[in-house]
């Protein structure tokens, strides 16, 4: 790795670390204390309005119609439109920079000039890429724990079950990355990848919407990342979602190899 | 020594061309110009060279390396700067080379400071805050602060002002004169010649032309005016060694192909109130190849 490129994407992304994972810290915070704490007036809410049981069901990635206790409302932090919507800004925000953003900003002349391999230019940017996501994690955990810390409620989420939620939503969270790192990489326009990446996790969202009443959403969710990442079931069951967690890493290795590959045998043309 | 030798390098987008099996050869310590019009793919040459763009056909070697598969080999000990450069806008010139610096792993910023002085340009300043002759002397300055063996300038001097070009063709005069190459495109004819001592013509992707100064000058003849005396010598048919642009009134002008001597054996004993003989410039050398190569096409 090249610490000048390192030097590099830390100063071209901690902006954007920075405020997202401020802004997730402050709304996990609201969220972990307000739905608790609120639950009995949010229970009575979800059993009227059938609507609400399905979105809240594909939020959770479980049918959670039967359930609405304590666990569902520790979750629901976890996986609220917010929260994912700022997770999966970061990851695109920060890893469509390279190749699109430099060429379409015009410094890829300058930048993929420098004495340096594609794949090392690559490893570098991913390496500041994982060091900051764990910065966002961190955030969130923080937002999260002190949220939940002062939240009315008759019971509180584990420490280690929360930890082992934080580390699926991390697997996502780089799942997201490589996909971002792809489409990059394929692309010669920012804004062109960032609309692909976002449609393709909005098509995921969708399929773990419909997965709850369409059997042919049901049978194809797999293909969808937001499929391996149910915290409900972590907080509920504390059994660790090693398979989940290890089919987004692996998506994420595939889809970063892939882009690196992409990468090193493209053409770049500024003009 | 050939630092930079292409072979049939032929690079095309889709069905527009590019280049065309351009074939070069750049020896060390040379002041090489590339000539060409606008679109004429001196940029698509440059491009294969720092690998940018894998040749379609053909080869491009740097120091005996391709350029693709040894890019980063061949870039370590490359300068080079880009026609329309962008520099990314959050950064100041210390920032720029602290950044190159770990990249390059050397110690670019003394030589970087001494040339930021010579080109009288602050480091403290954002490239956002940067007019486009300050990005482009930073640009520069990137490009020569770790003394490269080869420099590639796309362009280097147009948005320079005139004291400043001449500043970076002092610079590039001296790098030669240490033995750096120096390989650079221009448009700008006036500049070719008063730096290069070769160059190379590319048109419509094609090299043209790849010879010394000297040599293109030899080969283009001299550029001659006459103004007769009288209407009956100005009117008289001219000899074949003259080419002569339609008369104008007493005056004639054209070019001289042949010995300089029988020009002046045949002019000696003709009613001339005055003459000038002289060597082409490159404007007219350029305008010359490319009417001919026009008119062949």
């Amino acid at each position: 790795m090249n610490r000048g490129l390192m030097l590099k994407a830390v100063v071209e992304i901690r902006t954007s670390t920075l405020l997202c994972g401020g802004l997730l810290c402050g709304v996990e915070a609201i969220l972990a204390y307000v739905l608790p704490t609120f639950q009995a007036q949010f229970s009575e809410n979800l059993r009227q309005i059938r609507f609400l049981q399905t979105f809240f069901s594909a939020m959770l990635g479980v049918d959670a119609s039967e359930q609405f206790g304590p666990e569902a409302f520790m979750a629901f932090p976890w996986v609220h439109p917010v929260v994912l919507a700022l997770v999966w800004a970061h990851a695109l925000v920060c890893c469509t920079r390279l190749p699109a953003g430099e060429i379409e900003q015009g410094t890829a002349d300058v930048t993929f000039t420098l004495p340096v391999t594609r794949w090392e230019i690559l490893r570098s940017e991913t390496a500041v890429w994982l060091a900051a996501s764990l910065t966002v994690m961190a955030m969130i955990l923080l937002g999260n724990t002190v949220g939940g810390s002062y939240a009315v409620a008759a019971e509180h989420a584990e420490g280690a079950r929360t930890l082992i939620v934080l580390a699926n939503l991390w697997c996502l969270h780089l799942a997201v990355g490589g996909l971002s790192w792809l489409v990059s990489a394929l692309s010669n326009r920012r804004g062109v990848a960032i609309t692909v990446a976002f449609v393709l996790l909005l098509a995921s969202f969708l399929l773990n919407y419909l997965a709850q009443f369409w059997e042919f959403a049901k049978r194809i969710a797999f293909l969808g990342l937001l499929d391996y990442y149910r915290p409900l079931v972590i907080l509920r069951d504390g059994i660790m979602p090693w398979r989940d967690m290890a089919i987004l890493l692996m998506a994420a290795i595939l889809l970063w190899t892939a882009a690196g590959v992409v990468f090193t045998r493209r053409d770049v043309c500024t003009t | 020594m050939s630092i930079i030798v292409t072979e049939s390098l032929t690079r095309t987008y889709g069905r527009r061309r590019g280049i065309d099996s351009v074939s070069l050869r750049v020896s060390e310590g040379a002041l090489f110009g590339f000539l060409g019009p606008n679109g004429a793919g001196k940029t698509t040459a440059i491009r294969v060279m720092v690998g940018l763009l894998r040749p379609s056909a053909g080869t491009a070697r740097i120091f005996g390396l391709d350029c693709w598969r040894y890019s980063d080999s061949v870039k370590a000990e490359v300068g080079y700067m880009p026609g329309d450069l962008r520099l990314h806008a959050w950064m100041d010139g210390n920032q720029a080379l602290r950044i190159w610096e770990k990249v390059r792993r050397r110690d670019l910023l003394p030589y970087g400071r001494d040339l930021a002085q010579r080109f009288d340009l602050d480091l403290t300043v954002k490239v956002r805050r940067m007019s486009r002759g300050m990005r482009q002397k930073l640009g520069l300055i990137l490009a020569l602060a770790h003394k490269p063996r080869l420099l590639i300038l796309d362009e280097p001097t147009v948005t320079l002002d005139p004291l400043m070009q001449a500043a970076v063709h002092r610079l590039l005069r001296e790098m030669a004169a240490a033995g750096h190459t120096v390989f650079f495109s221009s448009h700008t004819l006036g500049e070719v010649e008063q730096l290069c001592d070769r160059v190379a013509v590319i048109r419509e992707g094609r090299l043209v032309a790849d010879e010394s100064l000297d040599a293109l000058r030899q080969r283009a003849g001299h550029q001659v005016t006459i103004r007769w005396r009288d209407n009956a010598a100005a009117s008289a048919e001219p000899p074949p060694f003259l080419k002569i642009e339609p008369p104008n009134g007493l005056v004639w002008s054209g070019m001289l192909n042949g010995p300089v001597d029988q020009f002046i054996a045949w002019l000696a004993h003709r009613p001339v109130d005055d003459m000038s003989i002289s060597r082409p410039d490159l404007e007219t050398l350029f305008r010359s190849y490319y009417a001919s190569q026009g008119s062949g096409s």
